[in-house]
């Protein structure tokens, strides 16, 4: 027993060195760049498919001869909790040698750290949260965002969905900001359009049981359930609906607009529509080139929904960076005259509180397993039918 | 020759050199960024922890250190004052620093419950969220000054706990446990799903301000040095911690800790011989929930946002396992559990997402070798100082 | 309400109660023979769930494509490498630690759990996204006004109760239901007895996680979606079921289990508040169950111990 201890100890020892053990080596001057994501948790998947994405944005600046400097990316993970985030901010804005970082997928995250940012000074993109807040809260210099808000992304799918002769919902939200906020916006706009709400119901972001939910749905009879919340629980909800023979159109957030909610699915995915704002990368050409390199660096997961975002707030700081010189300040103003610069995921313009004013949401839907963008659906050309009562 | 002044510090000489060691360590521990030394230094504290208790050292030191014990008290607020003054514009490990400080008042309130009268509290994290809540509450609507917020922050804990006093007095054991669990599960859902609380966004906390002290803005010493505003909560932190271990140590020698021993031990023994179990489980729970609301409300103002995910289940895990890795009912070990629970997390960021993993397999490994924690509870010596 | 509604509503708390129950079983049978909770159970769950799904997609490459072989073969693998990991789990972690304060074992089997769950996030290819069960039972369904009966439930719940029946069976009417019994009661007059406390115990461990292995796959063929955080609210769930209905109490864990499902459907459904708060009001039921019955529903016979 006693030397079964101590292997396991040795073991674990070693373990630890080597799992720490990578050491790079330079020639040009190094630059310090920072993300920030949750790479632990419920919604790691998101966290981890982003970290790639940001990874892969130094890398192929790093492989790049033209660049002026070699980056170091220091990865930091929030665990989706609003402390352990400032913790984490703190970490990379105290440390004078990190120029800018790409961070925060949670919302509830991203506005408990725009102060720390603010304070220490550090540029800082926000890839992934979606809560209007987070830019327009405060007027920091230091704070942008790439990804859209989910007030623009609601207002385009109330307006979309009454639009397809829709009379009523039944919305499930989970109860964290994200979902919440969904909801908020949703409901708001979807009075607006005329369409009618007959239940909300709000579950905990760990639940797994939503028959009770969904059979009280079934009674009230809705043309669409709307799920406002990330994959995981879009999944259990949609296979759920099946089991209880609920037959309505299901509508989603960007949160499901991913491979995993296909791949959880299954066949039930088809015809799902959801929303994202930004073009799909695969219609630009950068996106194209995104994707392929992302499949050549052989990351054992996939980029998610928000690995483009990700991708692009890096690849924006990198370039701030080789134009300006690794200098926060600098880096600051520069990002302040971002209009229409060409990203993988559109143009990108930021407002004057960083916000990027993203023209265009994108509308989903799931077709033979694959989102495809709605004009392009056999779908809107009429050849298939959505779900009707 | 060995002069008397010396000699008079000899015994001193393994509290000192224990004290100045793990200062040494943690100092390097929080300086050092690179993924290679991190993995050296964890490698060297579990080892340095497995001989320790190989070869006995941990009774040894503590022994000492229970015959001196002021001296030693002292010895230590120096030792966290000259890490604090060597870190001192380091923001990240100074955060690192006054977050341990925070939580060990939490531990020690637990401690209060888990370690002297044996009373289970799976719901740390809950009480501590109330003095966050509370200190968030107040700072925003009230003009309170902000020490009487961080007691209105253990007040609340307490009364709150209160409501739980007539399940948590009637179960025992794994029965008064699931009294906690739900009511720490309830309490972050409750959080999430009513917005009268911010809801699932959380709150802003105004950072604390005494005296016209703005405690959020960094300290200027001179022209060129800059303290980081964390060294006013350390300081801060620092002074209640000594209040509170103090307030535990000396319930600890009193008849009050004698009764909660025997209440521990022997529920049935301490009735016979006339204790009154329901008034010392009701101090012991009120005490120790209002310590937990006390460190909260001085986190919410430090972190400056809290939000209802910081307060779950496994966060109310945490503040337990302190209790446990630490030895049951020894202040001293709950210092170092916490260090550990604190800063070894951070500093496996260098491995990013297999963090937690490596993590839970430590803490496994930690609980096989030493099951009794870090630093037991010594004996009770009723006549502090050495016998001679 | 309606009937059609009605009948759905208890159908779903069924289901709901007997997974709930037979995780339940499990904490309750662990605390019997030995006085600790473990708390890693949860996590077992989503092991066996995993292990389930892996055994399935081998014997599909292998070419294999009757639905009742890949049940039965990936339910079998499940609970074998469950009832293996559990025996594991009580020989290397958990009896070592007997002389240790019980609580320290909660801890250890807390982040044994951590660990099994991360692997499972880290290691399983793609697994921090929820994977899709297959439907391997039939699943006709017939419909009765807001009431859908499938096939494929209405077998899970058979399975299931048939399960419990035989855990039944096993701790009443068998020589090793009778050596659990009686290591429960009095561990030492026991050993005097010669009965073999470790096996004992190794075997209490490996029908209590077995079971957690069965739990798991019925999950993922009712809900046809299985993740790395599945067991986490499990187990919490679970552990308060075995408490409230009394722990050590088989017939206890049950009813738990079932009163937990009941109070969730109620809560979400029956109530004039938000769905929202329905595991408030469960939870919360709980508390006041625990003070209006301070050892569980069926309590404890407490008599031998003081």
């Amino acid at each position: 027993m006693k030397a079964i201890r101590i292997g396991l100890a040795a073991l674990f020892s070693t373990a630890v060195a080597v799992a720490l053990s990578v050491a790079p080596a330079t020639a040009k001057e190094t630059v310090k760049v920072g993300f920030i994501g949750s790479l632990t948790g419920g919604t790691s998947a998101n966290g981890i498919g982003g970290r790639n994405s940001a990874d892969l944005a130094v890398r192929m600046r790093n492989a790049d001869p033209k660049s002026k400097y070699k980056y170091e990316l220091e990865v930091l993970d929030d665990e989706c909790k609003p402390d352990k985030g400032v913790q984490a901010a703190t970490k990379l804005s105290a440390d004078k040698s990190v120029i800018a970082a790409a961070t925060h997928y949670c919302s509830a995250v991203a506005i408990a750290t725009v102060d720390v940012y603010h304070k220490f000074g550090l540029p800082v993109i926000v890839w992934g949260a979606v809560l209007p807040e987070i830019t327009y809260g405060n007027n920091y210099k230091e704070i942008h965002r790439v990804n859209g808000t989910m007030i623009n992304q609601n207002e385009t799918a109330a307006k979309f969905v009454t639009g397809l002769g829709y009379k009523t919902w039944a919305v499930i939200h989970d109860t964290t900001d994200y979902g919440k906020g969904h909801n908020e916006y949703f409901s708001k706009y979807l009075a607006q359009n005329g369409g009618k709400i007959l239940g909300t119901f709000g579950v905990t972001a760990d639940q797994q049981d939503f028959t009770a939910e969904l059979t009280k749905i079934k009674s009230l009879n809705p043309d669409v359930v709307y799920f406002g919340g990330l994959t995981p629980l879009g999944v259990r909800v949609r296979s759920q609906m099946e089991k209880l023979g609920l037959t309505s159109q299901f509508e989603g957030t960007s949160g499901i607009v991913s491979d995993a909610f296909i791949e959880g699915v299954g066949p039930l995915a088809e015809g799902v529509v959801a929303f994202r704002e930004g073009a799909p990368p695969e219609k630009l050409s950068g996106g194209r080139m995104f994707l392929e390199h992302y499949q050549k660096q052989g990351y054992a997961e996939g980029p998610e929904a928000y690995g483009a975002f990700a991708f692009a707030a890096m690849d924006l700081i990198l370039d701030t960076i080789e134009a300006t010189g690794p200098d926060r300040k600098k880096v600051i103003r520069a990002l302040e005259n971002v209009k229409d610069r060409d990203s993988i995921i559109g143009k990108i313009t930021f407002d004057d509180h960083g916000q990027n004013s993203v023209p265009l949401i994108t509308k989903y839907i799931v077709q033979d397993g694959k989102w495809v963008t709605w004009e392009e659906s056999e779908y809107a050309a009429g050849k298939r039918k959505l779900k009707r009562r | 020759m060995v002069t008397g002044a010396w000699r008079a510090f000899i015994p001193l000489l393994p509290g000192v050199a224990s004290a100045a060691g793990a200062a040494v360590y943690l100092l390097l521990l929080l300086k050092v960024q690179s993924q290679g030394g991190i993995a050296a230094l964890l490698v060297a504290g579990v080892v340095a922890m497995l001989a320790a208790a190989r070869f006995d050292v941990m009774t040894r030191v503590a022994r000492r250190v229970g015959e001196h014990e002021k001296a030693f008290n002292v010895i230590v607020v120096v030792a966290v004052l000259a890490l604090a003054g060597l870190l001192y514009d380091d923001h990240f490990a100074l955060l690192l620093v006054a977050t341990v400080i925070i939580y060990v008042i939490a531990a020690l309130g637990l401690n209060i419950q888990f370690g002297y009268a044996g009373m289970l509290n799976f719901a740390g994290a809950a009480f501590f969220g109330i003095g966050c809540y509370t200190a968030a509450v107040l700072t925003k609507n009230t003009p309170v000054p902000h020490l009487l917020v961080l007691l209105a922050g253990g007040v609340m804990a307490a009364a709150i706990g209160s409501l739980l006093i007539l399940p948590v007095l009637r179960t025992r054991g794994h029965y008064a446990a699931v009294v906690t669990i739900a009511f720490g599960l309830l309490f972050k859902i409750f959080l999430e799903v009513n917005d009268a609380l911010g809801g699932p966004q959380g709150l802003r906390v105004a950072g604390m301000q005494v005296l016209g002290l703005e405690f959020n803005n960094n300290i200027e010493i001179g022209e060129d040095i800059e303290l980081a505003f964390y060294v006013n909560y350390i300081a801060l932190g620092l002074m209640l911690l000594v209040l509170a271990f103090i307030f535990v140590k000396r319930l600890e020698r009193s008849w009050i800790g004698l009764n909660l021993d025997a209440v521990r031990l022997d529920e049935t023994a301490a009735a016979c011989f006339g204790l009154n179990l329901v008034r010392w489980k009701i101090t012991a729970f009120i005490t120790g929930n209002f310590l937990i609301g006390l460190a909260g409300a001085l986190y919410a103002t430090m972190i400056g946002f809290i939000a209802p995910t910081n307060f779950t289940f496994g966060d109310s895990l945490i503040l337990v396992s302190i209790v446990l890795l630490g030895g049951i009912g020894n202040p001293w070990g709950l210092v170092v559990a916490t260090a550990i629970l604190v800063i070894v997390p951070e500093k496996l960021q260098a491995i990013q997402e297999y963090r937690f993993l490596l993590f839970a397999a430590m803490v496994v490994l930690m609980l096989l070798f030493r099951p009794q924690g870090i630093l037991p509870r010594p004996l009770r010596t009723y006549f502090p100082g050495s016998p001679k | 309400m309606d009937l059609g509604l009605f009948g759905q509503y208890v159908m779903n708390g069924l289901m709901l109660g007997m997974m709930y129950a037979l995780v339940a079983v499990g904490f309750t049978l662990f605390f019997g023979v030995l006085n600790v909770i473990n708390f890693s159970h949860g996590d077992v769950v989503t092991v066996g769930a995993f292990t389930a799904l892996a055994t399935y997609l081998g014997l599909v490459a292998l070419g294999i494509s009757s639905a009742p072989t890949l049940v039965v073969g990936a339910l079998l693998a499940a609970v074998v490498s469950m009832a293996v990991l559990g025996a594991l789990i009580a020989r290397y972690l958990v009896l070592p630690l007997k002389s240790a304060p019980s609580l320290n074992t909660l801890l250890l089997t807390l982040m044994l759990g951590t660990v099994l769950h991360e692997a499972i996030r880290l290691f399983y290819p793609r697994g921090a996204n929820p994977q899709r069960f297959p439907s391997l039972l039939p699943t006709d369904a017939y419909t009765f006004g807001h009431f859908t009966l499938r096939l494929d439930n209405v077998l899970m719940l058979l399975a299931g109760l048939a399960v419990i029946v035989a855990i039944h069976l096993l701790i009443n009417k068998t020589k090793i239901g009778l050596a659990i019994r009686a290591v429960a009661q009095d561990e030492e007059t026991a050993k005097i007895m010669g009965i073999n406390f470790t096996f004992i115990v190794l075997v209490t461990f490996a029908v209590g996680s077995g079971l957690a292995a069965f739990a798991g796959v019925i999950q993922g063929l009712y809900y046809s979606e299985i993740n790395f955080a599945m067991g986490l609210l499990l187990g919490v769930i679970g552990f308060s079921s075995a408490v409230v209905g009394g722990l050590g109490n088989v017939y206890g864990a049950i009813i738990g289990g079932f009163l937990f499902a009941a109070l969730q459907t109620i809560g979400a459904v029956a109530l004039p508040f938000a769905s929202a708060y329905k595991d408030v009001f469960a939870f919360g039921v709980v508390i006041l169950i625990m003070a209006w019955r301070p050892t569980g529903l069926i309590s404890e016979k407490v008599s031998e111990r003081v």
